[in-house]
């Protein structure tokens, strides 16, 4: 069994004593009574949940899986039961408008509620995060009936909902797609194509399932620009609210998958099912993509919430497990051995998923805080600032968080050593969920290029303003503060280089675009690099003045963390800055046949 | 014979505007009209024509002063003045009778030797010489201008067979040195050339985008930029020109062309055209036309008709696959592609183009002269020999022959030959009517960087600009970025060339290229992504590397010759003011104009302009002057609207030039360049005696003067206290104590670097690159 609390401590720290919370969000209109401290008691009653509920089932539903019969999906024992608990908690409409039955809490607090779940049972956390992501489309989008038809359903979570995008021939290029939608003359339309890969496509834990289709209108613009995005519900749905008869959509099939196994991914056909428009027609792929980027947000917390649990576990085994002496002499000369955390090397893997962890923590919650401030302040010139920062953000944090989040928890299976590739231990389960993350809403390849393409150039940098600014902000007020210079120094080195390649890519990627692309990568891992050098450098700033206070412990930690980090994480820029200066000739010189 | 003295008989849009670009050329002018029914003022028509062109935008004048040279008159008093001039022009209306009529009362005024000369568009030569005498027929050509004549290049010259030689040279030459007109020799033959071609490409146009069901915005999109043509591309050119001005020209044409001519067939009868006509609809000076800004509803929304129901929609963006086909592959892309848009511009093309070239010699007699015309006529980037060729001419008759067309004879030359035009040792040359390769002709003192670039390489190159040599020892910096706008590479080659010219054969300097712009100024998009990133020590090496290129020009020990056309902003105008001498095209635009995106001038503009009121002998003297009108020019971020109003407002010296003849700019600041080299002394540093903080504090309460009366923002206020601070000389400053060059300078600087860093600059240098327009906040 893994071994995971939620880090509430943690937690508490990025929101009172780095982020000013109650300063930046709980000031916002309409959040006025969502204090921090109302956020984590709300938080304390999540990470019960989790811990108790969720965390459970997350192996039994690993090696249940879910099952496919006769058209219809059933998930693995006790996930009808814990949704239903987690529907009644209200968990479900955490984040939504009161006005659709929701809590009406920041979106901050659901960021990182979904962290605690994706730590306990990523899977799980499939349903109703893509509930979620439907309500987010239609709130937005959605005509005043079809909120007041779907969104208190979503919101108390006795409906669910999906993002259909993909078909077997269009993926990363949705341009391609062949769903169509013809108008059947009463002011609906007819849904048909088959779409693949569907997230909680089909299964049996609500009672009907609000599909958000992508289809092409007959004579409709080519390629992306002549996509229209729909509403299918897989019951259709009476005047009065109530079900109807079953509409012309089926589950196919499920695939059969490396991870998430209770997480039913679905082909899904239509077949002149019928669907009402979403907004005006050809403008799908603008509304998916507000969808699509709440969504990448919180696959990057799936890179999150699975490295934590690594960590956790990986640091109680390394404490327990007696194997061999430390490399000066016995650490423990009573028992046979010393604990494996007394080597260095064992430390240092434990101590890239901390540092990981906790700088990703604390640019997820600086993100999520955005998000909140993008949608609330009164002022639309900050509303736009944080707009900004949460855009060019959202790949980083997607691509960043899952790619380390794949690395941490194998090195949490190395910590185990052998036994961390034996099932029953739960850690290797955490590698195959990482896995995940890392290809779907959009490869992390493409969030690269989201970021050279068009984060980086967006109005002329403006987007990169949001970051930049206050990094160099901070490093000239930091530089006259002697306790700071070891986080400092570094912070101000990575951001030279960041800098420098961020002109370099952004005049090389103008003349030949494959100069951005074959840097696109190195360049997402130098900025997530310096983000979390920011982040560690504040966290540092914070804990340098606590050392005396009562809490002297939990400061240290942080520092030490830091130190870790500054020094033997952060170095990996120099490498990342290299390969991007290289440029792309190495890249692209060996001939096709030659591969 | 010399023209030294006009009259333009019509006081029309056309003739007004023919008589103030007279004006502009220093000519005085008389400008007749009849006598109007109902008024005091007999001359009422060509006065109130001159009143209303110094409030028309874009001027028809150079500068207010030159509206000084047109004398309003009437053609019943002021008939015998005709005797007094050179060169009469008639802009009456297109009828004969009257014409007729009016010729033999000029006959009988018009002094020997004098010219005249008829703008008609539509009457045959032949025609308007009938009856008149043999005097007459022999100084009479037709000159036909182009609306706004101004600054439409083209003048389309058609002499007679009688008409004398010297009249056609000197009224030639005229136009092209004086008038800077780009002059093309018609045959007398139906809508001569460039009207000939794009009436019938318009007609074509029109008819393929109903018959191939294209909406305006698609056909306008396809029709437009992928070609070369104006982004007005057809239905947006034909409310820009009026689409009552149709009718007419088409009835001209159907008229006087032979029946078996190719335009006769595209002409059909088009009910939704004749009824947006009659309902006043006739474009942007009516209701709209095919386009119209709708402000129902307090919104300005830009619309599009219907071309089968005639209802006005919000207009679209064209999406098509041929349109992103022509992104990358060009031309070919487009008219091979198989969509409509595709579709559309073949047929539309291969009408046109082969159209054209069914028709030379028989309008005109060598191809450039067609290319020309549409170029300079119709502001096409490419005349229809040059669009042939770039389609392939062997590639376009094989298809106009596989889709069972005629190819016209010239073209199977071109097809044979390898197309119309070729580079052959070094020099561009056209293909005859022979089916042989001759030099494209250029008159004397024409010099143009494009031939200097066939005959060989450049002395250094960069990517963002060039350095070559240009004979008689004299080298050529050329900028070539997008709009020339001045970035580090900019300024690398500038420190090359004056390396290069100092240590080489050289005896002097022009800045020079052929874009549409000089210099539209620092690259802006490169400097706001840079401070967006935070690269604050890059953006101050910027404006130290640029002060310090120009300086090492100013002081260089050759002199520098700067020839802006077009914009010549900002940066591009810091180049001029750093030149020994500037000889500027007439249409150049001029302005310091950095208070718009929130900074003030860093590359010494500041400096450097009040250096140049302070020594104009003609302005008022002591310390203040020159500071407030520096301080008011740039802090309004003004931009002169021709060379003259540069001089007018101090950018210019009043020793300058100014050119007319676009193609001559080079020619003449090389001579410029040639005659400064005898005996040249570089200029020692400036020194500048300036008021110090009582001078600021002078500046600053007018600014909080407009800032009370809401006429500047609050950053306004900002960036002008920060101009304050330079023009004044600093804090240091005093009258008695003269401030030197290098102190303004980092001064410039420092006011510059203060301003990037605030946000309300940031947006508007945003603002400025993603809408080129000013932010206002």
């Amino acid at each position: 069994m893994v071994t995971y609390a939620a880090p509430l401590e943690d937690i508490r720290f990025l929101l009172n004593e780095l982020l000013d919370y109650d300063g930046t969000v709980a000031g916002l209109p309409g959040y006025e009574e969502a204090s921090a401290d109302i956020v984590e008691a709300v938080l304390e009653e999540g990470a019960k949940f989790c811990e108790n509920e969720l965390l459970p089932l997350n192996r039994s539903g690993d090696e249940e899986g879910c099952i496919f019969e006769n058209g219809v999906v059933r998930t693995p024992t006790g996930f009808k039961e814990a949704y239903k608990a987690f529907a009644e908690g209200g968990w479900t409409g955490l984040a939504c408008d009161p006005a659709y039955g929701g809590q009406g809490l920041p979106k901050t607090l659901q960021f990182i509620l979904e962290e605690l779940i994706c730590s306990t049972n990523l899977s799980f956390g499939m349903y109703p995060g893509l509930s979620h992501g439907a309500y987010n489309a239609l709130v937005l989008h959605g005509s005043d009936e079809q909120k007041t038809t779907y969104l208190p359903k979503l919101t108390d979570g006795t409906w669910a909902g999906t993002m259909c995008l993909t078909e077997p021939h269009s993926g990363t290029d949705l341009g391609l797609i062949r769903t169509k939608a013809e108008p059947n003359g009463n002011g609906a339309y007819k849904i048909t194509g088959t779409k693949i890969f569907i997230s909680a496509g089909e299964h049996d834990l609500t009672e009907n399932i609000v599909h958000l289709v992508l289809a092409k209108l007959p004579g409709a613009p080519p390629g992306s620009r002549g996509i229209s995005l729909f509403i299918v519900p897989k019951f259709q749905v009476k005047a009065d609210g109530g079900l109807g008869p079953r509409n012309g959509v089926a589950c196919g099939s499920i695939e059969h998958k490396m991870g998430i196994k209770a997480s039913s991914t679905c082909v899904l056909n239509f077949d002149e099912a019928e669907g009402t428009l979403v907004g005006e027609p050809h403008k799908g792929m603008r509304y998916m993509f507000t969808m699509m980027n709440v969504a990448r947000l919180a696959v990057g917390i799936q890179g999150l919430g699975l490295a934590e649990t690594a960590y956790q576990s990986a640091a109680a085994y390394a404490k327990e497990r007696l194997q061999g002496r430390a490399l000066t002499g016995p650490k423990n000369p009573d028992k046979p051995a010393d604990p494996i955390i007394v080597h260095p090397d064992v430390r240092r893997n434990l101590l890239t998923m901390r540092a990981y962890n906790e700088g990703a923590r604390a640019l997820a919650l600086w993100c999520g805080m955005a998000v909140d401030v993008a949608e609330k302040h009164p002022e639309p010139e900050t509303r736009q600032e944080a707009d900004d920062l949460v855009a060019l953000l959202t790949p980083i944090i997607k691509a960043f968080f899952t790619d380390y989040g794949f690395e941490a928890t194998n090195l949490g299976v190395q910590v185990y050593g052998g036994h961390g590739y034996i099932r029953e231990h739960g850690m290797e389960q955490l590698v195959r969920d990482a896995r995940i993350a890392q290809l779907y809403e959009g490869a992390n390849g493409i969030q690269a290029l989201d970021l050279v393409g068009r984060k980086m150039g967006q109005n002329m940098g403006r987007l990169l303003r949001r970051f930049f600014h206050p990094v160099q902000a901070f490093v000239d007020e930091q530089q006259g503060e002697p306790r700071m210079a070891e986080f400092v120094m570094p912070l101000f080195k990575v951001l030279g280089r960041l800098q420098q390649a961020t002109l370099h890519l952004a005049q090389q990627g103008l003349k030949d675009p494959e100069e951005a692309g074959a840097a696109a990568s190195d360049y997402l891992r130098l900025f997530a690099l310096t983000a979390l050098a920011f982040m560690w450098a504040r966290m540092a700033r914070v804990a340098v003045d606590g050392l005396e206070g009562e809490r002297a412990a939990f400061y240290r930690s942080k520092l030490a963390t830091a130190r870790f980090f500054m020094t033997r994480l952060l170095p990996q820029s120099s490498g990342h800055f290299a390969a991007i200066m290289a440029g792309k000739a190495a890249i692209m010189e060996l001939e096709e046949a030659a591969f | 014979m010399k023209i030294e003295t006009a009259a333009v008989v019509g006081a029309g849009v056309m003739g007004a505007g023919i008589a103030a670009h007279l004006a502009n050329a220093g000519v005085p002018v008389l400008l007749l009209d009849i006598v109007p029914e109902g008024t005091q003022d007999r001359n009422a028509l060509a006065a109130g024509a001159v009143a209303k062109m110094l409030k028309t935008d874009p001027a028809p004048f150079m500068t207010r002063r030159a509206a000084k040279l047109v004398t309003p008159g009437n053609l019943e008093d002021d008939l015998d003045k005709l005797a007094n001039v050179d060169w009469i022009v008639e802009v009456i209306i297109e009828d004969l009778a009257l014409k007729h009529d009016l010729y033999k009362r000029i006959e009988a005024v018009r002094k020997k030797g004098s010219v005249v000369s008829s703008n008609t568009s539509t009457l045959p030569l032949a025609k308007l010489v009938e009856g008149q005498s043999a005097r007459f027929a022999e100084d009479f050509l037709i000159t036909h201008f182009f609306n706004p004549p101004r600054y439409m290049r083209l003048l389309e010259i058609i002499a007679g067979d009688k008409t004398r030689p010297e009249a056609l040279d000197t009224l030639r030459d005229f136009a092209d040195r004086r008038l800077g007109k780009g002059v093309v020799l018609c045959h007398d033959t139906p809508g001569f050339v460039a009207n000939r071609i794009g009436s019938f490409w318009m007609q074509s146009a029109i008819n393929e985008a109903r018959d191939l069901g294209l909406t305006v915005e698609e056909a306008d999109a396809v029709m437009g930029r992928p070609i070369g043509v104006p982004k007005t591309g057809v239905f947006g050119l034909l409310d820009l020109v009026g689409l009552d001005l149709i009718p007419k020209v088409d009835a001209s044409l159907a008229a006087n062309l032979t029946p078996d001519d190719a335009y006769q067939a595209l002409r059909r009868p088009w009910p939704l055209f004749e009824k947006m006509i009659k309902d006043g609809y006739t474009g942007r000076k009516g209701k709209g036309g095919f386009y119209r800004l709708n402000t129902d509803g307090g919104q300005r929304v830009k619309e599009a008709i219907d071309l089968d129901s005639g209802a006005y929609a919000p207009a679209g963006k064209a999406a098509l696959e041929s349109l992103d086909a022509s992104k990358s592959g060009g031309l070919k892309a487009l008219v091979a592609h198989p969509d409509k848009g595709g579709r559309y511009a073949w047929n539309v093309l291969s009408q046109t183009l082969a159209y054209a070239a069914s028709l030379v010699p028989e309008i005109v007699e060598r191809v450039p002269d067609v290319d020309r015309a549409l170029q300079f006529g119709y502001a096409w980037k490419y005349g229809p020999f040059e669009l042939i060729d770039r389609l392939g001419a062997a590639d376009f008759a094989e298809r106009l022959e596989a889709e069972g067309r005629e190819v016209p004879a010239l073209l199977a030359k071109a097809a044979e030959a390898g197309g119309f035009y070729r580079v052959h040792e070094a020099r561009r040359q056209y293909l005859g009517t022979d089916g042989t390769y001759t030099d494209v002709p250029r008159e004397d003192g024409v010099l143009l960087l494009a031939d200097v670039k066939l005959a060989g390489e450049p002395l250094a190159r960069n990517g963002s600009a060039s350095l070559w040599d240009i004979g008689d020892q004299v080298a050529c910096l050329e900028f070539h970025t997008k709009l020339n706008t001045v970035d580090p590479d900019t300024v690398a080659m500038v420190e090359k060339t004056v390396r290069t010219v100092s240590g080489g054969d050289f005896k002097a300097l022009v800045i020079y290229n052929e874009a549409s712009h000089f210099s539209a100024g620092a690259n802006l998009g490169l400097a706001l992504f840079a401070a967006n990133v935070g690269m604050w020590p890059m953006i101050e090496g910027m404006v130290e590397g640029g002060q310090k290129a120009l300086r090492s020009l100013k002081h260089a020990p050759f002199p520098v010759v700067a020839a802006p056309s077009g914009l010549a902003l900002g940066g591009g105008c810091e180049f001029l003011l750093n030149s020994d001498a500037v000889q500027a095209h007439a249409e150049s635009y001029i302005g310091l104009v950095e208070a718009g995106v929130g900074l003030v001038p860093g590359w010494g503009g500041c400096t450097e302009l009040l250096a140049r009121l302070a020594a104009d002998p003609r302005r008022p003297r002591g310390p203040m002057p020159p500071v407030a009108t520096a301080f008011e020019t740039i802090g309004m971020a003004k931009v002169a609207k021709s060379a003259f109003e540069g001089k007018e407002m101090g950018f210019l010296k009043e020793t300058d030039d100014i050119t007319f003849n676009r193609e001559r700019l080079l020619a003449d600041a090389k001579a410029r360049a040639l005659e400064l080299a005898e005996d040249y002394q570089a200029p020692e540093p400036l020194e500048l005696t300036l008021p110090g903080p009582s001078g600021k504090t002078a500046l600053d309460f007018a600014v909080r003067d407009l800032l009370a009366k809401g006429v500047a923002t609050p950053h306004d206020e900002t960036v002008a206290g920060a101009l304050a601070e330079v023009l004044s000389g600093g804090p240091a400053a005093d009258m008695t104590e003269p401030v030197a060059e290098k102190d303004l300078l980092a001064l410039e600087r420092a006011a510059f670097m203060r301003l990037v860093k605030t946000a309300p600059t940031l947006a508007r240098m945003e603002h400025t690159v993603e809408t080129g327009k000013p932010l206002r906040n």
